[in-house]
């Protein structure tokens, strides 16, 4: 009986470990504070692989005293990762914010509006399908992305509204829908972004029956960073520190300085050329001024109604959300689109308007 | 005085402690998880990567007897649980999931059908053998932009990519078995007047049977990790489109009981299939 | 060489008046019931390698013996029963089974190899009864109008044969794993002796067995043999066995080590139809193992034996100097 006390007591030893080991695991402390930036691939994102190379970030990083890391994820992976916490920053549209980190509790603010999709994002189709009569066909797209919101956008604003639930969607993943949609001619219609897109229309059987262009400043690109970091010293040194090195790398891409086109072209493997014409249909706002005019302006709010009843009715709020006012949010001027306690989704154009003042 | 030291061979622990043991990993990994959650919803209430036991019976609750998403159906007002259940998002998933399933199952028959011939006639063999070889090497998913072309974006593809992913393993493993049915014994059914037929079907394929059973309850898991990549590239309906969708926006309180019932459809399957085995051939000494 | 085969039977003092009997039948039949002309057997070993294995081997076997081969392990004895059964081909020269030459297995001979002589999936009636149903009605044919009929007549048959090989009736529905090696072994004979056909095949059937159950297979296999009198050709490397089933025993043996050298017959004998063994012929029969073994050891006086002569003449020297020696004993 002894030896089983003495042996249980040893299992009990070894099994209480486990847990302390693996309650404590991810806590790490280190000596300078040290921020991590996820990015994913995109026109108005890769810029960040240029600023980390040309040593923008680290020479902005240094002033404030803090050191910061770029890492490319893939998109999906780079929100995970976001949610859990692994990162404190990340690149995301405004649809994304909104059911991912906002609706799963994490309260996450938008420092940078960096761009919107101003016709990156289309409509393809085979045929002249239009929009009259696209219900019924198979619809290849990434569902429950932007894809199928630009869809229903497009539907809505040619007045087929009471069709949209005749749509015959195909979840089709984006690293396959290139190829699975030109191969066989009995493919459609298809929804995706660039530079999908340009390979797409290079069919001459193919044309874009709706775009991004149609919808400006739905569709934006942030720069999302956790609200709680903001409330501390080291945290408001990084969204400093990233806003300055944002819009000096920016405002390279934008004046089409050959390195900064070069790098950030290279980051998605794309040609510059390529990546030029992907520029062109992203409506960059390479001063601060304009991204503060816009995210300080009125019509943000209508943008992102539309855009949150649109995750609602798509249950992308999560099961246990009843309301779509259950994910509020805060815009600059202290307007609250949603129930008051329940704020998860804050944009703040402090950051920016101290670039537009000079004051990083 | 059972010992009770682990790293003793000749240990005899009584039933219970075996069960005891048996369970212990299971409930160190709830403990884990519960503890785990418990503390992300301390920090944030409503984290959803790691949901609590509400959040799961709500996600079980939605899958289980509320209708998916992009269904027309709405369950009237009175509908009974059944009825309910009859048109929720699970059981649509699980039934296109389990067809495509079934028929990339069916399909592998020929392929058990055509590994017999290529191990016992020598010129099957000299004719299939080095293709299938050299086939069983390429790795299936690299194929899919042509399994589109061939077999387009809809059904066929999914269960082409499962076959061919899983079938020339299965060739190669049947083809073994079948070689290694002692010679003896299709000399002596030659010898006994039968003709080439009754060889491979009533002599060499009833032998192999209960092996190539075991074969296909090995390659399971194979198939269905083809079929959930084959869901995950391009659907619009399945157990892992599901999942995929879900992923989107970090829908874990229904990924997590997908991903269990994945689990416990394939140890059913399993588990049948060991039945049957039993059952169907008393005579084979595992 | 039929007629100076034949002497040594008559010679026998001690077999009975039935078997003497039953010899003069076989021998008034006389057909050959196995011809081996000239054969060769030679495998290619690895690139270029080759090595002989049997070397112009030239036997005639009659109808009703019991030929027994004997030789080492190695010396291609277990070759020469596969091309009697049609597994593998010879290199040259040519075989004839009931008179027709030998071009695949088929069902001219019966077979009872050593191991995997069941089929491990049926049961001990099914077993039986598949030689005679496959032989009637092939794969698609049971589903022929009065194959039931049929079915009974052979399962009924079966039991009989069952019962004859000394196996109970309760033993018909158990599979093959369920019976000792003994009991397979006489299943298999069983199975064999189902489809009635003239020759039998036997390879190393008894060797994996215990003394004592060898040796009652031995004498189920003795009386087998005297009921019906069908060509037998059993290997075996055990010389009291074969001394005891053999009515004729043949020795391979290579002559030396070499690739090119092939076994050839060494020593060729006819023994008394009876059957000996220890029990009844005492030190005459250790007597004759050790000579016997000395043909398959080699060691044997080289009075006869040489080198180039053909296989015939070689038997018919050989086959004198034992009729003494065998005639003493009796």
């Amino acid at each position: 009986m002894k030896q089983m006390k003495k042996h249980l007591s040893r299992v009990v030893a070894a099994a209480a470990m486990v847990l302390t080991m693996a309650s404590f695991a991810p806590q790490a402390k280190a000596e300078t504070p040290t921020f991590t930036v996820g990015w994913s691939v995109y026109a108005g994102w890769n810029p960040y692989f240029y600023m980390q190379k040309s040593g923008i970030l680290k020479k902005w990083a240094d002033k404030y005293g803090i050191a910061i890391k770029v890492q490319r994820f893939d998109y999906a992976a780079s929100l995970d990762s976001f949610v859990a916490k692994n990162i404190d920053a990340c690149t995301m549209t405004n649809m994304e914010a909104l059911d991912m980190p906002a609706a799963a509790g994490v309260d996450s603010t938008a420092i940078i509006v960096g761009d919107y999709s101003n016709g990156n994002d289309a409509v393809l189709t085979r045929n002249g399908l239009t929009f009259a009569t696209l219900p019924g066909k198979p619809v290849m797209l990434v569902q429950k992305t932007v894809s199928e919101y630009l869809l229903e956008r497009g539907m809505v604003l040619n007045g087929q509204q009471a069709q949209l639930n005749k749509l015959k969607l195909i979840n089709t993943s984006d690293s396959d829908i290139v190829a699975a949609f030109l191969n066989n001619k009995g493919n459609q219609a298809v929804v995706t972004w660039k530079p999908l897109v340009s390979q797409i229309v290079a069919d001459k059987s193919v044309k874009s029956i709706f775009d991004s262009s149609k919808i400006p400043g739905e569709i934006l690109d942030l720069l999302v960073v956790r609200t709680e970091l903001l409330n501390t010293p080291n945290g408001q040194k990084f969204a400093k520190a990233i806003t300055g090195a944002w819009y000096e790398t920016i405002q390279q891409v934008a004046a089409g300085q050959a390195n900064a086109i070069k790098y950030s072209a290279a980051a998605s493997g794309d040609s510059v050329d390529s990546y030029k014409e992907q520029l062109k249909t992203t409506a960059l706002f390479s001063a601060p001024a304009a991204a503060v005019s816009f995210t300080n302006g009125p019509d943000l709010q209508k943008k992102m109604d539309l855009v949150r009843q649109f995750c609602f009715t798509h249950g992308l709020l999560g099961q246990g959300i009843k309301s779509v006012d259950d994910v509020a949010i805060l815009y600059p001027n202290g307007t609250i689109q949603g129930k008051k306690d329940r704020v998860r989704f804050r944009f703040n154009s402090a950051y920016m308007q101290a670039a537009q003042l000079g004051k990083l | 005085m059972a010992n009770l030291s682990p790293f003793e061979i000749q240990a005899r622990p009584n039933r219970l402690l075996m069960q005891a043991a048996s369970c212990m990993l299971f409930v160190i990994c709830m403990g884990l998880y519960m503890q785990t959650s418990v503390r992300r919803h301390h920090e944030n209430p409503e984290d959803r990567v790691v949901p609590s036991l509400t959040q799961l019976a709500a996600g079980i609750h939605a899958s289980v007897l509320e209708p998916a998403e992009e269904d027309d159906y709405i369950p009237a007002d009175n509908a009974s649980k059944w009825e309910r259940f009859k048109h929720s998002m699970i059981v649509k998933d699980t039934i296109s999931s389990g067809r495509r399933f079934l028929i990339s199952l069916a399909l592998l028959i020929p392929a058990v059908v055509l590994a017999l011939h290529i191990g016992l006639y020598p010129w099957f063999g000299a004719f299939f053998m080095r293709f299938v070889l050299f086939f069983d090497k390429i790795v299936a998913l690299s194929l899919l932009p042509i399994l589109f072309i061939v077999f387009g974006i809809e059904e066929w593809s999914k269960i082409a990519l499962i076959v061919i992913g899983v079938a020339p393993t299965m060739i190669l493993d049947v083809t073994q078995m079948v070689k290694a049915v002692p010679q003896e014994q299709i000399v002596k059914a030659f010898t006994l007047d039968a003709n080439n037929f009754d060889v491979a079907y009533r002599v060499v394929s009833r032998q192999i049977m209960p092996q190539v059973i075991n074969s296909l309850r090995l390659n399971l898991k194979p198939m269905m990790l083809f079929l959930f990549a084959g869901e995950m590239i391009a659907a619009s309906d399945g157990l892992a489109y599901r999942i995929a969708i879900m992923r989107r926006h970090m829908g874990m309180d229904v990924i997590l009981p997908y991903v269990l019932w994945v689990a416990l459809l394939l140890f059913l399957i399993d588990f049948s299939l060991r039945t049957l085995n039993r059952r169907m051939h008393p005579w084979f000494q595992a | 060489m039929v007629s100076g085969v034949m002497t040594p039977e008559l010679h026998v003092a001690s077999a009975s008046a039935v078997e003497v009997a039953n010899g003069a039948r076989a021998l008034t039949a006389a057909a050959t019931a196995i011809r081996v002309d000239d054969v060769s057997m030679t495998y290619t070993v690895g690139r270029k390698g080759k090595r002989t294995v049997l070397q112009n081997i030239s036997l005639e076997i009659e109808e009703g013996e019991c030929v027994v081969l004997l030789g080492e392990t190695g010396c291609g004895k277990s070759t020469l029963l596969r091309m009697l059964l049609g597994q593998e081909p010879p290199t040259s020269g040519s075989i004839t089974v009931a008179g027709k030459p030998v071009e695949r297995v088929d069902s001219r001979s019966g077979y009872v190899p050593q191991r995997y002589s069941l089929f491990p999936d049926r049961t001990v009636l099914e077993n039986l009864c598949m030689g005679p149903e496959t032989s009637k009605a092939h794969i698609f044919g049971r589903l022929m109008p009065g194959f039931r009929a049929f079915r009974k007549t052979v399962r009924a048959e079966a039991m009989r044969q069952l019962e004859h090989m000394g196996l109970h009736a309760s033993d018909a529905a158990k599979y093959p794993h369920q019976l000792s090696g003994g009991m397979q072994q006489r299943v298999a004979i069983a199975q064999a002796l189902m489809m009635k056909s003239r020759v039998l095949l036997m390879d190393e059937a008894f060797s994996a067995l215990d003394p004592a159950t060898r040796a009652s297979l031995q004498r189920l296999l003795r009386s087998v043999w005297s009921e019906t009198k069908p060509t037998i050709v059993f290997v075996t490397h055990n010389t009291a066995e074969a001394l005891f089933l053999g009515t004729r025993v043949i020795v391979l043996r290579r002559e030396s080590r070499e690739d090119s050298c092939g076994s050839r017959v060494a020593l060729d004998m006819k023994l008394p139809a009876a059957g000996m063994s220890l029990h009844r012929n005492g030190k005459e029969f250790l007597d004759l193992v050790e000579y016997i073994e000395s043909f398959s050891r080699g060691d044997h006086q080289k009075v006869s034996s040489d080198g180039d002569d053909r296989d015939g003449s070689a038997f018919e020297a050989e086959t004198t100097t034992v009729f003494p020696l065998d005639g003493e004993t009796l």
